[in-house]
């Protein structure tokens, strides 16, 4: 009989109670909001039958529908309509690649739902076909790596990391980048990037530094982050979330790059000082590292232009401007 | 023979009938042999190991040679690299092989035979040329020769010719059948040195420099022509004390005018080596400096940084020998102005340089 034949079974009503209602070996559903389900239950009822295995112990475990039975907790349904399959009719991979298919043909899942279902399969099936036929229907690209880095994010990353990931706080890339650090180190750096609320890019760059800084000074990145000022910008009320963000970036990254930060900021003041007229600019190239810096004027019409050309001429300070480090500076 | 073992010999299809396969298998007896079809897996062989103890000899098909990879925002010297196997039995911490993981173990190539003809084939068909060439940019120049004896192929190849030098980059001191060759001409022996502390830290399995340096004058007092590379310089702590110990050591074993040329390059690294460093590598400092994005996406020292360390060290080699062929690997203009006080303008101007050196010492 085929997997379709095997589920075109009855439903029956049964109860709630005596469903497990733990994930099992085959749900692959995580960090998601069960609240548009339970209002969606609530007005027009169960549509789709939940698929239960009756276990040889008279178990009945969730083969599908684990979202819709914690819905249906929720409401406190004593009975829910399911269809039912004894263990001995089908084998544990095809009970997978079920759930597997009733997630797809529903929703997208999540990051860490993609690392449970391909970490579910390797139990399976060989690498080689979770890669080629698997990994593209999660929208994934077919690569070993990828395949590595989903299972270990499921795997190795603790539950309230997971969650941020999943509820799109975390990005993968930092994901990614935390699989690398020591699970307390990264739990510290998940909290305060969730409280701070960090951007993709501030994300990846907020963690390059704190574990190089931690790398460097030897001290343990909890304490880093224990440390002022991070401690008194995370409480200061007079700062709202995004402010409180940039100043631990800022903080962290003058810590990391104290050279660069320094030539910066007194590139900044040699420029402030020559006291350029209205709409001119004059920057410093990336990380001072091409060769030449940029002047911006900002004019109307050519006599404008001219003007403020004449203006810049006559700045004292302008010929010594350059790079802000060596003599003189 | 340095302190690496081979554990395990994988002969690749194609490489069989290869008279470089058999020599090598002779020099290696006892060593369990496998024939293999193709790449073995990663699984097989992990990015901790890299396959660093099994001797993989393969019948390549790439190209044997071909320019340094340069690129156009820095001024490169317009090396030739003569390709003759990746990986190496080495472990340096910021060793840049790190990062073809996926393609393990000591690869050696064994139609070099074949395509040396050719490549020799390309230096003779542009005579008035010089052709720079080094193998030591993806292996150790030295490390397997005792195994691959590429020395007895090379050597004499390439001592013959007028338009072209070989170097043998290492930082090992197996130099014994170098010595036994009878070939000294166009050949130049170099060493790449560090500062003690990095030597000992972070060049798992290199010789000492005492001992990279003794090996060096033995080279020199039979008549070789010795380079000298300073890549990659890294700051550390003391870092000034720790490259003037390394001066010292090279003004009490070389003499000075006898060295064609001294590189300075300071550290730099594709940001996904990063990642590879510090899983294989958690000790390192080679991270722990300002790491600026390059202009050619490659990470590398912020400016006043790169400028203070190349400038420390050509101030203090000069003092030792006004002579001495100093260059920058991959530097622009500025930076060789402010730290070598001169610059050779574009990489043309740094090959016309480094040619003229060649013809000084070679003719
Ligand atoms: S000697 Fe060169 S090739 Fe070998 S590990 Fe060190 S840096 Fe890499």
């Amino acid at each position: 009989m085929s997997i379709q034949e095997n589920i075109m079974i009855p439903t029956q009503l049964v109860d709630v109670k005596n469903i497990d209602d733990s994930s099992g070996p085959y749900c692959m559903s995580f960090g998601f909001d069960l609240r548009p389900l339970i209002r969606s239950i609530d007005s027009i009822g169960l549509l789709n039958s939940p698929l239960l295995m009756k276990t040889v112990q008279e178990r009945l475990n969730i083969i599908t529908g684990y979202r819709r039975i914690k819905a249906i907790k929720t409401l406190k349904w004593d009975k829910i309509p399911c269809r039912i399959l004894s263990e001995s009719k089908l084998p544990p991979l095809e009970c997978l690649l079920l759930n597997f298919h009733d997630n797809l043909s529903t929703r997208e899942l999540n990051c860490v739902e993609k690392g449970m279902a391909l970490s579910r399969l390797t139990a399976y099936l060989p690498d080689s076909e979770i890669i080629e036929h698997y990994m593209p229907l999660l929208d994934l690209p077919s690569h070993e790596d990828t395949l590595h880095l989903y299972i270990k994010i499921e795997k190795e990353l603790e539950i309230e990391i997971k969650k941020n990931l999943a509820q799109g706080r975390l990005s993968l890339h930092a994901a990614k980048m935390l699989l690398e650090v020591d699970p307390d180190s990264r739990s510290s750096i998940c909290r305060l990037i969730s409280y701070l609320k960090f951007n993709i890019n501030q994300q990846k760059q907020f963690i390059d530094y704190i574990v190089d800084i931690s790398h460097i000074s030897g001290k343990p990145v909890s304490d880093l982050l224990g440390e002022e000022p991070v401690k008194g910008v995370c409480s200061d009320e007079h700062l709202n979330i995004p402010q409180k963000g940039r100043a631990v970036l800022r903080f962290f990254r003058g810590r990391r790059f104290p050279s660069l930060t320094i030539a910066e900021s007194t590139f900044k003041k040699m420029v402030a000082k020559l006291d350029l007229p209205d709409g001119v600019k004059i920057e410093f190239p990336r990380f001072f590292e091409a060769q030449h810096f940029r002047l911006e004027v900002c004019f109307k019409e050519g006599r404008e232009l001219k003007e403020k050309i004449e203006s810049l001429t006559r700045k004292e300070g302008l010929g010594n401007l350059g790079n802000p480090w060596g003599e003189g500076v | 023979m340095s302190n690496f073992t081979i554990k395990e010999v994988l002969v690749e299809d194609g490489a069989l009938r290869h008279s470089l396969t058999n020599q090598i298998l002779q020099r290696l007896p006892g060593i369990p042999v496998q024939a293999t079809k193709g790449v073995r897996s990663k699984a097989s062989s992990n990015e901790m190991d890299m396959g660093k103890d099994t001797l993989h000899l393969v019948f390549y098909k790439g190209e044997f040679f071909k320019p340094c990879p340069g690129t156009r925002e820095y001024m490169c010297c317009g090396y030739q690299i003569l390709n003759v196997a990746t990986n190496c039995p080495l472990n340096c911490s910021y060793c840049i092989l790190q990062s073809y993981f996926n393609q393990p173990n000591l690869r050696v190539f064994v139609n070099l035979e074949e395509e040396l003809k050719r490549v020799l084939h390309v230096i003779d068909s542009e005579p008035d040329r010089i052709f720079r060439v080094g193998t030591g940019e993806f292996t150790d120049s030295l490390a397997v020769d005792p195994i691959t004896c590429w020395s007895d192929l090379l050597l004499p190849a390439f001592s013959k010719r007028k338009n072209v030098v070989l170097e043998l980059k290492t930082k090992t001191t197996n130099i014994e059948r170098v010595l036994d060759s009878k070939y000294r001409d166009r050949i130049i022996v170099s060493w790449s040195l560090n500062s003690p502390y990095i030597a000992a830290r972070e060049e798992h399995g290199a010789a000492s420099l005492k001992n990279r340096l003794k090996a060096a004058r033995q080279c020199q007092s039979e008549g070789f022509v010795l380079g000298f590379h300073f890549d990659p310089l890294i700051p550390h702590p003391q870092w000034k004390q720790e490259y003037l110990k390394s001066l010292e050591l090279m003004d009490k074993y070389i003499d000075p005018k006898r060295i064609i040329w001294i590189s300075m390059g300071s550290f730099r690294y594709m940001p996904g080596l990063k990642q590879i460093i510090r899983r294989r590598h958690p000790k390192t400092c080679v991270l722990d400096g300002e790491f600026i994005t390059g202009l050619d996406g490659k990470m590398r020292y912020f400016k006043p940084i790169r400028t203070d360390l190349y400038g420390f060290m050509r101030e203090n080699m000069e003092k030792w020998h006004r002579d001495l062929g100093l260059y920058l690997c991959m530097e622009s203009d500025d930076v060789w102005q402010m730290s070598m006080g001169w610059s050779p303008g574009s990489s043309a101007g740094l090959r016309g340089y480094l040619d003229r050196r060649v013809v000084e010492f070679f003719g």
